[in-house]
């Protein structure tokens, strides 16, 4: 059984610690996710994450495990800001963003061959720094957080291993496992290696 | 991929954005609330299919009556009115039900669960046991006619000056229970922690492991998430207490004696009524009332009622002084 489906089976069961693993594994990503679809109206988005999520713990039971739990989250998300958007027409934009559209949303979500698509060039830095951030919301949560820990904070490995409440053997194991996953969704979502990407954000 | 070039692209991308800590605190226990719901139904789905496959093999009447007997314990049974019902507020009888929006003088049920959103605020009225108000972003279920139970936000309780033994509300709260001796007071419930201020009377608090604490006007307790206890003064009026006047059920004064009317105002204000003389209270007994006091918070009521009678009076810290001289009911 993967861990998503054992994390579900002890919420659903009253592990008050597996409700607290759930929450922390995806509010911030699927809050993320929700913000910039709601014109970063925060507000909009603590409703839109809330129900979102409210729904996805009602739904769990049905969740097949055919996508990753945060895609399907995602999807409901999805639907409940465009539900948010529609009772509120007048008041709130609507945006569609570059990873909405049919060919990133499939490249991102399903993740299988690599597209020739020249991003960087095509939408602008803040635009990639964007997609970067998307990519790393969808590593599991443990990954995404491992690496902006050590890359961008300079966490120790044992500070990681301390935050995540691992040994840090088991940290040094999955910060290797969150580089070749990042490493190969960057790869898949750019079809460019990292070294390009740093080098058109212009790190 | 190097270590130096991971570090580039994540430092050229910039930190991901966090959520403000209010708003994750106010979903995480918004979700916690609904998972806990969820966990609750799931169990006694459980329950009634584990009853249901001994029974159908037994016969179908005995299948019929325990269907009958696994319905939640006086689900039908009316045990409340809401008195009061500001802006979002919603009811739902159970779990395969739907929100709805209630309005003053809907009929709740025990088993239903009522729900202010962001600018809601609710009264209740349980006929012979307590008043009851809900403070904005509150979540309570009504377990029977005298057991509430809050998953979130805050209760205020009003049993009246005389509450019978065997008629008292019991609120329930993720940390413990709340017991009172003739009361006033608010549970305020904060994930998992829980504060208590007594603002009349006394309250007594039981944790699931049986410890009990007391708590007495003008006290607050604190019940931390892992049990912990604290007190701590609370004053019994001001503005911590001035939601409350927001969600005060309106009264008929129309021929009721002043007396009883300041007496009413004192208490949805945390004011003792004062009187500057015996002889002030002998008239405030019989001077008869007329008119409304409709759509008034108590403070205001308390000045129309004031301005058309022969006594005056004026908040004076902790009381209603009632006077003989000037109008006005002016500040602390």
């Amino acid at each position: 059984m993967s861990e998503e489906k054992q994390l579900i089976q002890r919420m659903l069961g009253g592990d008050e610690q597996a409700f607290e693993a759930f929450f922390n594994a995806y509010f911030p990503r699927v809050y993320r996710f929700a913000l910039p679809r709601l014109n970063g109206d925060v507000e909009a988005a603590r409703e839109v994450v809330q129900a979102a999520l409210a729904k996805a713990m009602r739904r769990i039971g049905d969740f097949r495990g055919e996508s990753a739990l945060f895609t399907w989250i995602c999807q409901i998300c999805r639907r409940e800001a465009v539900d948010y958007i529609r009772s509120r027409r007048r008041h709130v934009k609507h945006l569609v963003l570059i990873d909405d559209r049919p060919e990133l949303r499939s490249a991102i979500e399903a993740i299988e061959a690599p597209e020739e698509y020249d991003l960087v060039r095509q939408y602008g830095r803040a635009e990639v720094g964007r997609l970067v951030r998307v990519v790393l919301d969808r590593l599991p949560s443990n990954y995404g957080d491992a690496l902006e820990w050590k890359y961008m904070e300079g966490s120790s490995v044992e500070e990681i291993g301390e935050r995540l409440g691992i040994g840090t053997i088991a940290a040094q194991s999955l910060l290797a496992r969150a580089r070749i996953a990042f490493r190969e969704a960057l790869e898949q979502v750019f079809g460019a290696e990292a070294a390009d990407i740093a080098a058109s954000l212009g790190a | 991929m190097s270590d130096e070039d991971i570090a580039r692209v994540l430092k050229a991308a910039g930190p991901r954005e966090h959520a403000p800590a209010e708003v994750e605190r106010a979903v995480r226990e918004y979700l916690r609330s609904e998972w806990r719901e969820i966990v609750a139904e799931r169990q006694g789905r459980r329950r009634r299919w584990t009853g249901f496959a001994l029974a159908a093999s037994v016969a179908v009447a005995a299948v019929s009556a325990w269907l009958l007997a696994a319905q939640p314990q006086g689900a039908a049974e009316p045990v409340a009115t809401m008195a009061v019902a500001l802006d979002d507020v919603r009811v739902r009888g159970s779990w395969w039900d739907g929100w709805e929006v209630a309005t003053a003088g809907r009929t709740l049920k025990a088993g239903e669960s009522i729900e202010t959103g962001a600018n809601g605020r609710a009264a209740l009225s349980l006929p012979g046991i307590a008043s009851a108000r809900l403070d904005h972003d509150t979540r309570v279920r009504l377990a029977s006619a005298d057991r509430v139970v809050i998953d979130r936000g805050a209760l205020y309780v009003d049993a009246g000056l005389e509450s019978p033994a065997d008629s008292r509300l019991v609120v329930e709260t993720p940390a413990g229970a709340v017991r009172h001796v003739g009361t006033q007071y608010e549970v305020r419930v904060d994930g998992r922690a829980v504060r208590l201020r007594v603002r009349e009377g006394r309250v007594e608090w039981r944790s699931p492991s049986g410890a009990v604490e007391r708590g007495d006007a003008g006290e607050q307790l604190t019940i931390a998430a892992d049990g912990a206890v604290s007190r701590a003064g609370a004053a019994r009026y001001g503005e911590t207490w001035d939601w409350i006047a927001s969600t005060t059920p309106a009264i008929d004064i129309e021929g009721r004696p002043l007396a009883e009317f300041l007496s009413w105002a004192g208490r949805e204000l945390g004011r003792e009524v004062a009187y500057e003389t015996p002889g002030l209270a002998a008239d405030a007994a019989r001077i008869v009332v007329h008119g409304s006091v409709a759509g008034l918070t108590p403070a205001e009521a308390l000045d129309a009622v004031l301005a058309t009678t022969s006594v005056r009076g004026r908040l004076d810290k902790g009381r209603i002084l009632v006077t003989g001289g000037q109008v006005g009911n002016g500040t602390d």
